[in-house]
């Protein structure tokens, strides 16, 4: 039942890249930031129409919750900011790698110490192999 | 220069995997559709005010643009929507492993058809093996996932 999870990651991540593809043709025309501006002003329309016919659970508790759990979209401008500020610089290959070595870094710490409300999971050997195969992967890709 | 950007782009990817954990945990009281739509309604807000300030594009040119590549938009609400999905059943870094694993596959698939206008580059041994050793990543970590579970039962028990 859990590998289904492991499915829709891969799936996530796959949307990225399509999403990274044809966004870079939109950027020609209308701006970078414009576009990053599109997609997050496009992606609540397109939930939040989801959310009035299929919402199930308390938007009202985002006004209880602990600040620091709403900071999810800022963050992700900082990302999609930090992507179209560098590439420019240093192309677009070693934006990839930086941007997911410190992903992947990042990740370790979060499980290892069950930062940010995620379950604490001790990090172990698979998940260090896990780590050092993706970044063998990723420095043969460029 | 090229190193301060270096830089920049880490701490990018830190606050990605960060988002994607304080979402996760956001989901679990408020509902994963209404994190997602939370999350893209304050990005919209920092970017309305990043534009007025800093864009130096033509936001109306939006109109003109072809249809399809409008429509990536309905991918960006998918990557985040699975993302939330994902994080709280398998944890952080095997959403996020998996995730890139799916992004780099796709990547390769559209760098060797060079769709998009993308620059062309070939499927080639190397790539080959950067594919070999994704899927490694992957069943490592599921394997290290799947012990973990096993550990954590048995104390239960």
């Amino acid at each position: 039942m859990r590998i289904i999870f492991y499915f829709l990651a891969l799936l996530a991540g796959a949307a990225l890249s399509f999403e990274g593809g044809i966004y870079a043709e939109l950027g020609k025309t209308i701006g970078k930031l414009e576009t990053s501006f599109y997609n997050f002003f496009m992606g609540s329309i397109i939930m939040g129409l989801i959310w009035l016919f299929f919402g199930k659970g308390r938007l009202t508790y985002t006004l209880e919750a602990p600040k620091w759990s709403l900071l999810g979209g800022a963050l992700g401008v900082v990302y999609l900011t930090s992507i179209v500020v560098s590439v420019p610089f240093v192309g677009v290959g070693i934006t990839m790698v930086a941007v997911i070595i410190g992903q992947l870094a990042m990740s370790m710490i979060i499980e290892h110490f069950g930062w940010l409300g995620s379950k604490k999971n001790r990090i172990n050997k698979e998940k260090v192999f896990a780590v050092i195969s993706m970044i063998i992967a990723l420095i043969l890709i460029n | 220069m090229g190193f301060f950007m270096i830089l920049f782009t880490l701490i990018g990817g830190i606050t990605l995997s960060a988002q994607s954990s304080i979402n996760g945990t956001l989901s679990q009281k408020a509902g994963t559709i209404e994190t997602t739509f939370l999350t893209f309604l304050t990005g919209t807000m920092f970017l309305t005010i990043l534009i007025l300030f800093f864009g130096s594009g033509n936001i109306l040119a939006l109109l003109d643009a072809p249809k399809w590549q409008l429509s990536a938009a309905f991918l960006g609400t998918m990557y985040l929507l699975l993302t939330i999905m994902a994080v709280p059943k398998i944890g952080v870094i095997a959403a996020n492993i998996a995730g890139i694993a799916g992004q780099l596959i796709i990547g390769i698939i559209i760098d060797h058809f060079g769709w998009f206008n993308s620059l062309v580059i070939e499927f080639d041994l190397k790539r080959a093996f950067a594919l070999l050793f994704m899927l490694i990543s992957l069943y490592f970590i599921y394997k290290g996932n799947k012990r973990l579970n096993i550990e954590t039962n048995t104390k239960t028990i």
